[in-house]
């Protein structure tokens, strides 16, 4: 291992992982632009109301969620990675729920999502997941090597 | 490390107050100096000028021959160590260390070794990963001393850093101090109020009152050959005894006791025959058996030393520090005499001395 290597993997004993943590907060405000779109939209019927509700909570438990990871992951700890890519996954699925039924719907032979809106909120949505797989493989990939340079110090 | 030149420095404050008069000194490369002096007498004010945090009314300062009058704080190229640590609560120690070196951008792998290394010279590797609020006020310090360090500066500031510790951390800390100087062969400018850190820790000691130096002189030099009855007084603990007397038929005569002086005393005294004479005795230079009678007032019994304190003749005040354990009591007459002396003009309170001396 070259000497720059060496100080490369020691440092990360003293500093935290901000790369992961910085792109699960991207990834919150990827998440908050894309219920500002979604929420400013007229979706009319009772059904996409109780959509709207449940995706108020689902928001509120994400930006908790990926906020935690946020902070786990400063600490190198590889758990978090994993719920930060479940929490990924959970953006992708989103993207073929609210945004694609409401795009889909007509109502009073209206549609109620434009194509530009439904766009712009499936692109939210894509990098809010891809900032959380991206955060996760970088402190997965950290944390292992962190756990090796100590073991390598200590042997 | 460099060496600082501080020539006719003044400092004086927008409402005409002049805090520093005509400050001149050379510190040389690696040596350690300590302004020592009561509180305000311009010490810090003097540092702060050196830091850049005060501008100078007047004069010049140069560190290795270029004049950094004029030049912003963070182009001086000096690190500062402050009384109350300036540390960053929310971050780590490691991230403290390493505070300005990020800040000036340099390669994080060369700042890491930079602070790894501080933190081994000032055994904090153990506490890198701490908060400030978790280490002790010694612990603390060294932290600051750390940043200090890491920025590899010309010339190391130091401004009253032991104050806020306790006494037996600050004489810790204290040979600490001495040992890293030793070690980095730092030129360090270290202000202080306590005489036993300047007598202990400096090579030279500036003695300050009201904005003027007073002396520049070795830690010996000050403590055996005061310029004036403000050194004599500052430096040593307890305080020199001053005595106001007369020379008169080869005998100082005070107020209801009389000294016996040496010949080479009475040379030096030559022409001041009837002359008043300020006398100072430092308290361990007064010993037991003798012709001159004290009255005892209080003893205080200190273990290896006894501090006797009591009056000479009609109203002079006098206090004697003997060897050993010693119980006078109160009314005791205790026959001492001076093992050295010192003679003081009372008119300008310079010391007196041969000439050319």
């Amino acid at each position: 291992m070259s000497e720059d290597r060496f100080t490369q993997l020691d440092r990360m004993r003293y500093t935290k992982n901000t790369a992961s943590s910085r792109l699960a907060l991207l990834a919150i405000v990827f998440d908050v632009l894309f219920f500002i779109s979604l929420y400013k939209s007229d979706v009319g019927t009772y059904y996409y109301t109780a959509l709207i509700g449940a995706s108020i909570i689902y928001n509120l438990v994400f930006m908790l969620a990926t906020f935690l990871c946020s902070e786990g992951v400063k600490n190198y700890n590889a758990n978090y990675s994993y719920v930060m890519f479940g929490l990924g996954v959970g953006q992708i699925i989103r993207i073929f729920i609210l945004p694609m039924q409401a795009h889909q719907a007509v109502v009073a032979n209206q549609q109620v999502m434009g194509d530009a809106q439904f766009i712009r909120m499936v692109i939210y949505l894509v990098a809010s997941a891809l900032c959380l797989f991206a955060g996760a493989i970088i402190n997965l990939n950290k944390s292992r090597a962190l756990k090796a340079h100590i073991a390598s110090l200590q042997a | 490390m460099a060496e600082l030149q501080l020539q006719h420095l003044d400092k004086i404050y927008d409402n005409n107050v002049q805090a520093v008069y005509d400050f001149n000194l050379d510190v040389k490369d690696g040596e350690l100096i300590v302004l020592v002096g009561p509180s305000g007498c311009g010490k810090s004010t003097t540092l702060r000028m050196v830091a850049g945090l005060e501008d100078i009314s007047n004069g010049h300062l140069l560190l290795d021959g270029r004049d950094i009058t004029q030049a912003p704080a963070k182009d001086r190229d000096l690190a500062m160590v402050f009384q109350n640590y300036a540390l960053y609560g929310h971050m780590t120690i490691y991230e403290n260390m390493a505070f300005s070196l990020t800040l000036r951008k340099e390669n994080p792998n060369v700042i890491h070794k930079k602070v790894l290394a501080a933190a081994e010279i000032l055994d904090l590797t153990a506490q890198l990963n701490k908060k400030p609020a978790q280490l002790s006020g010694g612990q603390r310090q060294r932290v600051a001393m750390g940043r200090a360090i890491v920025r590899n500066p010309k010339v190391f500031l130091f401004d009253e850093p032991l104050s806020n510790l306790d006494a037996k951390l600050r004489s810790a800390t204290r040979r600490e101090i001495l040992l890293l100087h030793k070690r980095l062969n730092a030129t360090i400018l270290y202000v202080t109020h306590d005489q036993t850190e300047a007598l202990t820790l400096a090579d030279r000691i500036v003695c300050m009152s009201m904005g003027h130096v007073q002396q520049i002189g070795t830690p010996l030099e000050l403590y055996d050959r005061p310029n004036n009855i403000f050194v004599a007084t500052f430096i040593g603990l307890p305080p020199m005894n001053m005595f106001n007397t007369v020379f008169e038929d080869g005998k100082l005569k005070g107020q209801g006791f009389e000294v016996e002086l040496t010949q080479e005393a009475k040379a030096l005294l030559a022409k001041w025959n009837g002359k008043p004479i300020t006398l100072g005795v430092r308290p361990e230079d007064i010993a037991e058996g003798g012709s001159i009678p004290v009255r005892v007032t209080t003893n205080e019994n200190l273990g290896m030393t006894t501090l006797v304190h009591g009056h000479m003749g009609k109203n002079s005040h006098v206090t004697a520090k003997f060897r050993d354990w010693a119980s006078y009591r109160e009314g005791d007459v205790v026959n001492v005499h001076f093992n050295k002396m010192h003679f003081f003009d009372p008119e300008t309170t310079n010391a007196i001395r041969k000439e050319g001396n």
